[in-house]
C-alpha cells in the first residue's frame, strides 16, 4: 500500500509557489492558492510514514504534514501534477536513500505537487489555468486524477527480432527507413547489399545500429558531402574547414577527433572547448532539454582524452520576441516566452548543481525562432597535457559503463506502452525527452576523475546520442569489442536489447580499462555511490559483436559500420529570386531634435538583443570553482555587463582561460558570408576587448541551419568559406564544431526556415589573469576612443529593426586590418593603458558606451565629427570596432598610432550621455536609460 | 609548528570543496577531502582533523529542502562521532552555504543539539537563486571565536544560493540574539542592517546571513568567503578600491584558534 504524505508551509507567507501562482491568475475569483508537496511511499506502515514525515519530509518549525488525508478539509478544488510513470523524477533516489538511512526500506517512491485554490472557482477552471500558466508540460508530467495503486513498474525483456530486408523492393526499404530508420534509399541499398553479401538479414538491433551510426547527427553526411555549388564541384565542408585548421596547428593538441578541441595551455596542461546545441528536445521540453543539452556537453568535456575537468559552461539562445502574438505561435509550437524561462531554469539547474560556473553567455530575439529555438550550450574543461589525445583501448581492456541506470529515455519512436507494467494508464512519451539528474552526473564525474588521476582509464567515451551504441561502437573501431547487455543495470525491466543499446539516458560513461585495474576502479565508483558495471571486452576481431546472454543480437564488422557509408552528393544552387519580400534599403530621415534621438536611442536599449540580461545571469552561478576573474557583469554597482570571461583554473597560478562568442542570425538572412564573418569577428572581438590573446586562441563552430536543401545548402556552403577564410585572415584554428541541419519547420504547406545561425566560440590562454579589463569606465575626465574602423552600412542592425527594416548591406570587415587592431589592444591591456574596454557590437557604438557608463556609474561627453551622419555613425554595428578608456590623448596618439582611431570624447561625473557635433544634438539621463535599458528583462524575471 | 588539519566534507553533490580546501591550505591548515562515505566505513576519522569543513554545493540534489539528506546521514551515521567532535576545545566547524544549511538541519547551531533542530533555511523571498556579490557587516559582539579583530568590518562575499533564508521561531530568535549567535548581518552602503533584495538576497529575518553556536567554535554562513581569498576574485578589483581579500582573514582566524 502507498503511504501518501502532504506537506504544507504553516505561514501562508512562505508559500512562494502559492503565491506566485495567486499572482499569476488574474481576474477570478480566487481569493488565495496553496502549494502542497506530496510524497507517496510505498511498501511500509503508516507508523513507519509518520517517522519519515517528521524526520525527512517535513519541518516542525515551519511545516505541517498530513498522512493519507487532505492538507485543506475545506471547500478548496485541487489539482495534482506529477511526472508521468517512467518519467525519471531525480528526487526519488534521495527519497530513498534517506529512509534508508533512516532505517526504514521502502519498495518505491515518488514526489509531486498539488495546488489548493480557495474562492469562486471550478475544476474545469482550475485544470485550464494549470494548462494556460504551463503549471506543467504534458509531455512528461498529468494531472493525477485517480491516485495510483502501485508504484512499482514491471516487465518483461523484450524480444530481438530479425528484418527481412535481402528480398525486398526499394519501396519497402524506404518504408522501413521512414519509419525509425531515416536513411535515405542509396543508404538503405548499401545495407541491403551488406546482408546479402553475407547471407542472413539483419536484426533489429544491427538495423538500429547503422542508423544510429550512419545519422545525419553522428555522420555529419551533409558536411562531408561532395558538393556541386551553382554547377562548380567544391570541396566538401568538412574538408575545407579541417584542411585550413590544421595549418594553423602551433597550439593545437587534439582537433575534430575528439569529444572537444584540445589546445595547449601552461604548466604542462591543456585546455578544450565543445559547443553543442539542443534545440530539438529545448523545443518540445525546454526544462529536461537544456539541462540534458548542458549535461551532454559536460560529459564531452570529461570524455576527452583521458578525462577532463570541466571548468566553465557557457549557454547561447535565440527565440521569438517574448511578446510573440498567441496568433502568430505555428501549431505545436511552444510560446518563446515560456521557451526562454524554461531553458533558463534547465541551464541553471544542472550548471548550478555540478558546480561548473556558467559564465559566458547571450539571449537573441527573433521571431522567425518562433518555430523552433535555438539552444545552445558549451563547456570547457583543462586536462594534463600527456592524457589530452584520445585514448585508445587495448585487446583485452574491459568495457566498463559508468554513472546512471539504462532506461527507455531518448529513444527515437520508440513508446513505453506496454499495457502490463503497471495498472496506472500509461501514456508516455518519455521516449523523446529526457530528464537530467545533475548530481548522478556530479558523482561520476568525482569518480571518473580519482580514477582518471589513478591512471586507470585506457579510454573513455560519453553515452550521448546513439548511447551504448555510439560510445562503445565508436571506442573499438580500430580493435572490435564484445559487449553482453544482459549486463547493463536497467532503470526498470521491459527493454529490448535493441533499445538498451540506443537509449540516451542521461549520465553514463563508457570507459576502457586494463583488466588489472578494474578492482580498483569498481572500488573509486562504490566510493561515490556510483554504479560501475563490465559489460564487454575489447577484442581483436575488428567486429562488433553484442550478446543478450548468450544470444547474440548483433554482429557487424567495424569496417562496414563506420565506412560503410557511402558519401553524399549534393547540389547547392543560389537562389534565382529571394525568397518573400527582398530586403530592401530604405532612405531613413535622421533624428531632427533631441526628443526624436533619446526617443530612438531608448527603443534601441530597450530591443531585445540590446536590453540587460542580467536577471538572467544572476540565477546562474558564475562564481563557483573560485575561478572567474572577470565576472560578468562589473562596476560600480555591479550591473555593467563584460564581453567575455576569464578564469584562473589553478586557483595558486595566474594563467588564464578566456571565453567568448559571437553571432548574428539576422545578418545571415542577408549575407550567410558576411554575416558569418561578423559572427566570427564578433567573438573575437568579446574576447580581445576583456584582454585576450589572439595569438593563443581557437575556435569553435556551430552551424545551426534549415534541412540543407539547395538553397540553404547554397547559404551554408557560404558560411563555411566565411569561416575558412576566417581562419586564413587571422591565424587562428576551428578545433571543434557541430551541425545541426534541422531548423526547418513544415505543417501541412506552411514551411518555416529558421534564419540560419553560426555561433562561433573563442577560446585562448592568457599568462596573467590580472592583465586584463572590465568596461566599465574607471575615471573621470579620461579620453574615449572609437578604436578600429567602421563601415557606415546599417543592413541589419538593431537601429533599422525598430524601424521595422532589415536592409541589405552590412558592414564589411577587413581582417588584416582587424588583426592589427586585435594585437594593439591586446598591448594596450598588457601595458595597462588601456583601463577599460568593450566591443561594438548590437545596439551599435553609442550602446557599447552606454554600456560602460552604466558600468562605471558615471557619464561621458561626446564631440563627433560632421561628416558622417550621426544616427548611422552611432549606432553602427561593424564588428572588429572597440570603445577604449584611456587616460588622455597622449597615450591614445602613442598607443593606437598606427591602427584607425578616434577620439571621440571624455568621460565625467554627471550622469548624462551628451553628444554634439558643432552643435548640441542630445543629452540623456543616464538612471533614465537606464531603467530601460533594465525593464524587459526584470519583467520576464523577476 | 604542526598544521592544523581540516577535513573537507565531501559527498554527492558537494561542490565547493576544491575552494574550500584551497582557502584553508594558504590560510595555514593542511586540507584533506574526505568522502562521507570513508567516514561510514571508518577509513577515516573524523577525531584525527582539527577543523570540519563542509562545504557548498547541492547535497543530494538539496531534494526534500536543502541539505537535508546529508544532514539525515550525519545525524544518522556520525552523531557520536559529532558529538565528540564539538565537545573539544580545540576544534572548530565551518558549514558555508550548502554546509549551513545541513549545519542547521543537524541542530549543531545554534543550540548544539544534534539531531534537533531549531532554526531553519527557506527558499530565498525572491523564489529563485542568485548569484552576487553582497556587502555584510561583522558582528560587534559575536559569539564566535572566529572572529576576533574583525568586528564591525563591512566587507564583501559573494552569494550563490536559492534557499538562504534564515528563519527561526520568535522565542528562538529572541535567545539567538540575547546570546550574541549572530555573526553576521547584510547592510546597505551606511552599514546598517538591511531587508530590502538584493542587498538583503534571500529576506533572511533580521537580515541575519550566518550564525554560531553557543560555544562559538561553530560557524554557519549562506556567503561564500572561500571565494574571496584573492583580491581579483572581487568582480571590481580593477577600480582600485578592493586590495585585499576578505575572505581570507576568516579561515586564518579559524586555523589559528585550533592552533592555539
Amino acid at each position: 500500500m502507498i503511504q501518501t504524505i502532504r506537506v504544507v508551509s504553516i505561514d501562508e507567507r512562505q508559500d512562494l509557489k502559492g503565491n506566485e501562482l495567486l499572482s499569476l491568475i488574474k481576474n477570478s475569483g480566487i481569493s488565495k492558492a496553496r502549494s502542497v508537496r506530496i510524497y507517496r511511499l510505498e511498501g511500509i506502515d503508516r507508523k513507519k510514514a509518520k517517522i519519515l514525515s517528521e524526520k525527512l519530509l517535513s519541518e516542525s518549525i515551519n511545516q505541517k504534514y498530513y498522512i493519507n488525508k487532505p492538507a485543506f478539509n475545506d471547500q478548496s478544488k485541487k489539482i495534482e501534477i506529477a511526472y508521468k510513470p517512467g518519467v525519471m523524477n531525480p528526487e526519488v533516489a534521495s527519497i530513498i536513500k534517506s529512509a534508508k538511512d533512516l532505517g526504514i526500506k521502502l519498495a518505491a517512491a515518488d514526489s509531486s505537487w498539488e495546488y489548493a485554490f480557495f474562492g469562486k472557482i471550478n475544476y474545469a477552471e482550475i485544470k485550464k489555468f494549470a494548462t494556460e500558466l504551463s503549471l506543467f508540460n504534458p509531455l512528461i508530467e498529468y494531472i493525477v486524477n485517480k491516485p495510483p495503486r502501485t508504484l512499482l513498474i514491471k516487465g518483461r525483456v523484450g524480444p530481438t527480432t530479425t528484418v527481412e530486408i535481402r528480398d525486398v523492393e526499394d519501396e519497402a526499404l524506404m518504408e522501413l527507413s521512414k519509419d525509425k530508420l531515416f536513411l535515405n534509399l542509396e543508404e538503405m541499398k548499401v545495407i541491403q547489399r551488406y546482408f546479402r553479401k553475407i547471407k542472413r538479414d539483419p536484426t533489429d538491433c544491427e538495423l538500429e545500429t547503422l542508423a544510429q551510426t550512419w545519422s545525419e547527427h553522428c555522420a555529419h553526411k551533409t558536411f562531408k558531402a561532395n558538393l556541386i555549388v551553382d554547377g562548380v564541384k567544391k570541396t566538401p565542408l568538412m574538408e575545407r574547414i579541417k584542411t585550413e585548421a590544421l595549418k594553423h596547428n602551433k597550439n593545437i593538441v587534439s582537433a575534430f577527433v575528439d569529444n572537444s578541441g584540445v589546445m595547449k595551455f601552461y604548466h604542462g596542461f591543456a585546455i578544450c572547448g565543445k559547443v553543442e546545441t539542443h534545440n530539438s528536445p529545448s523545443a518540445i521540453e525546454p526544462y529536461g532539454g537544456a539541462a540534458t543539452g548542458s549535461g551532454g556537453v559536460f560529459r564531452d568535456i570529461l570524455g576527452t582524452g583521458q578525462g577532463a575537468k570541466t571548468i566553465a559552461s557557457t549557454d547561447i539562445f535565440c527565440f521569438a520576441n517574448p511578446n510573440l502574438a498567441k496568433k502568430d505561435l505555428p501549431p505545436g509550437c511552444l510560446p518563446p516566452d515560456y521557451l526562454l524561462k524554461r531553458v533558463v531554469k534547465g541551464v541553471k539547474d544542472y550548471g548550478n548543481r555540478m558546480g561548473i560556473p556558467t559564465n559566458n553567455g547571450s539571449v537573441h530575439f527573433h521571431n522567425d525562432f518562433r518555430a523552433k529555438p535555438t539552444v545552445i550550450v558549451g563547456a570547457y574543461g583543462i586536462i594534463p597535457q600527456k592524457i589530452a589525445k584520445k585514448g585508445q583501448p587495448k585487446p583485452g581492456d574491459l568495457v566498463i559503463a559508468v554513472g546512471s541506470r539504462t532506461g527507455r529515455d531518448g529513444i527515437h519512436g520508440a513508446t513505453f506502452s506496454s499495457g502490463e507494467m503497471t495498472d496506472r494508464t500509461i501514456s508516455v512519451n518519455s521516449s523523446a525527452v529526457q530528464i537530467g539528474n545533475a548530481i548522478e552526473e556530479k558523482r561520476m564525474f568525482d569518480a571518473i576523475i580519482e580514477a582518471r588521476d589513478q591512471d586507470l582509464i585506457n579510454a573513455i567515451n560519453d553515452c550521448g546520442a546513439g548511447g551504448f551504441s555510439s560510445a562503445i561502437g565508436e571506442m573499438g573501431t580500430h580493435t572490435g569489442v564484445k559487449v553482453d547487455l544482459s549486463k547493463a543495470p536497467l532503470k526498470y525491466h521491459g527493454l529490448s536489447p535493441w533499445e538498451i543499446w540506443v537509449s540516451e539516458s542521461q549520465e553514463r560513461m563508457a570507459l576502457a580499462v586494463a583488466k588489472k585495474d578494474v578492482r580498483k576502479l569498481l572500488a573509486i565508483c562504490r566510493k561515490y555511490n556510483v554504479e560501475g558495471t563490465i559489460l564487454g571486452e575489447f577484442t581483436n576481431t575488428k567486429k562488433l559483436e553484442v550478446f543478450y546472454g548468450k544470444k547474440i543480437v548483433a554482429q557487424l564488422s567495424m569496417e562496414f559500420l563506420h565506412n560503410g557509408l557511402p558519401q553524399r552528393n549534393m547540389i547547392a544552387l543560389r537562389r534565382s529570386t529571394p525568397q518573400g519580400k527582398p530586403f530592401v534599403e530604405k532612405k531613413l530621415r535622421e533624428p531632427k531634435n533631441e526628443k526624436e534621438w533619446i526617443k530612438i536611442f531608448k527603443k534601441v536599449l530597450s530591443h531585445g538583443n540590446v536590453n540587460s540580461k542580467e536577471p538572467i545571469v544572476r540565477l546562474y552561478d558564475h562564481s563557483v570553482q573560485g575561478t572567474n576573474d572577470l565576472q560578468p557583469y562589473a562596476g560600480v554597482k555591479l550591473d555593467g555587463p563584460n564581453d567575455a570571461v576569464v578564469l584562473r583554473p589553478f586557483l595558486d597560478k595566474k594563467y588564464a582561460v578566456v571565453i567568448s562568442h559571437g553571432l548574428n542570425p539576422v545578418l545571415n538572412k542577408i549575407d550567410p558570408y558576411a554575416g558569418s564573418l561578423w559572427a566570427g569577428v564578433e567573438a573575437l572581438s568579446n574576447y580581445v576587448a576583456v584582454g585576450g590573446d589572439i595569438e593563443n586562441a581557437s575556435l569553435i563552430n556551430n552551424y545551426i541551419w534549415p534541412f540543407p536543401d539547395e538553397e540553404s545548402l547554397w547559404s551554408l556552403d557560404k558560411s563555411v568559406d566565411a569561416v575558412v577564410d576566417l581562419m586564413k585572415g587571422m591565424g587562428i584554428p576551428v578545433i571543434s564544431g557541430k551541425d545541426s541541419l534541422s531548423s526547418t519547420y513544415r505543417k501541412g504547406d506552411m514551411v518555416i526556415k529558421i534564419p540560419p545561425v553560426l555561433c562561433i566560440s573563442v577560446f585562448g590562454r592568457i599568462p596573467n589573469a590580472s592583465k586584463t579589463v572590465t568596461s566599465d569606465f574607471k575615471r573621470e575626465g579620461s579620453v574615449i576612443c572609437l578604436v578600429g574602423e567602421q563601415d557606415l552600412e546599417m543592413g541589419g542592425s538593431v537601429y533599422y529593426d525598430t524601424f521595422g527594416l532589415i536592409g541589405n548591406k552590412i558592414p564589411k570587415i577587413n581582417l588584416g586590418r582587424f588583426g592589427k587592431v586585435a594585437k594593439t589592444i591586446y598591448k594596450g591591456i598588457q601595458g595597462r593603458k588601456i583601463l577599460s574596454c568593450h566591443d561594438v557590437s548590437e545596439g551599435g557604438l553609442i550602446s557599447s558606451i552606454f554600456d560602460m557608463c552604466v558600468g562605471g556609474d558615471c557619464g561621458v561627453s561626446l564631440k563627433v565629427s560632421n561628416s558622417a551622419r550621426l544616427d548611422y555613425f552611432l549606432f553602427n554595428e561593424t564588428a572588429g570596432t572597440f570603445v577604449a578608456e584611456v587616460e588622455d590623448e597622449r597615450v591614445a596618439k602613442s598607443l593606437f598610432r598606427n591602427i584607425p582611431f578616434q577620439i571621440i570624447g571624455r568621460t565625467q561625473k554627471e550622469k548624462r550621455i551628451e553628444v554634439s557635433s558643432s552643435k548640441k544634438i542630445f543629452s540623456a539621463d543616464l538612471n533614465e536609460l537606464k531603467k530601460i535599458w533594465k525593464e524587459p528583462m526584470e519583467r520576464l524575471f523577476p | 609548528m604542526k598544521k592544523p588539519k581540516a577535513l573537507i566534507l565531501k559527498a554527492d553533490g558537494i561542490n565547493r570543496d576544491e575552494e574550500m580546501a584551497y582557502a584553508f591550505n594558504i590560510a595555514g591548515a593542511e586540507a584533506e577531502l574526505v568522502h562521507i562515505n570513508d567516514l561510514r566505513s571508518k577509513k577515516k576519522k573524523l577525531s584525527n582533523f582539527q577543523i570540519l569543513g563542509i562545504p557548498g554545493g547541492f547535497a543530494y540534489g538539496d531534494d526534500i529542502v536543502s541539505g537535508k539528506i546529508l544532514a539525515t546521514e550525519l545525524v544518522s551515521y556520525l552523531s557520536d562521532e559529532l558529538q565528540k567532535f564539538v565537545s573539544r576545545t580545540d576544534t572548530a566547524v565551518i558549514g558555508v552555504c550548502n554546509g549551513f544549511q545541513v549545519l542547521v538541519r543537524t541542530g549543531l547551531v545554534p543550540f548544539g543539539k544534534v539531531g534537533k533542530m531549531d532554526t531553519t533555511l527557506v527558499a530565498n523571498d525572491s523564489g529563485h537563486f542568485e548569484c552576487r556579490w553582497v556587502k555584510i557587516k561583522i558582528e560587534k559582539n559575536s559569539k564566535s571565536k572566529f572572529l576576533k579583530g574583525l568586528e564591525n568590518q563591512i566587507i564583501w562575499y559573494p552569494v550563490a544560493h536559492g534557499e538562504g533564508k534564515f528563519f527561526a521561531r520568535p522565542n528562538v530568535l529572541s535567545k539567538i540574539e540575547k546570546d550574541n549567535l549572530v555573526a553576521f548581518r547584510y547592510v546597505d552602503e551606511s552599514g546598517v542592517p538591511i531587508q530590502n533584495y538584493p542587498d538583503n538576497p534571500n529576506g533572511s529575518i533580521n537580515a541575519i546571513v550566518g550564525i554560531s553556536d553557543i560555544t562559538g567554535r561553530v560557524l554557519g554562513l549562506m556567503p561564500h568567503p572561500e571565494c574571496f581569498v584573492r583580491a581579483e576574485q572581487h568582480p571590481n578589483w580593477r577600480r582600485g578600491n578592493v586590495n585585499s581579500p576578505q575572505g581570507l582573514p576568516l579561515f586564518k582566524n579559524i586555523v589559528n584558534f585550533v592552533s592555539q
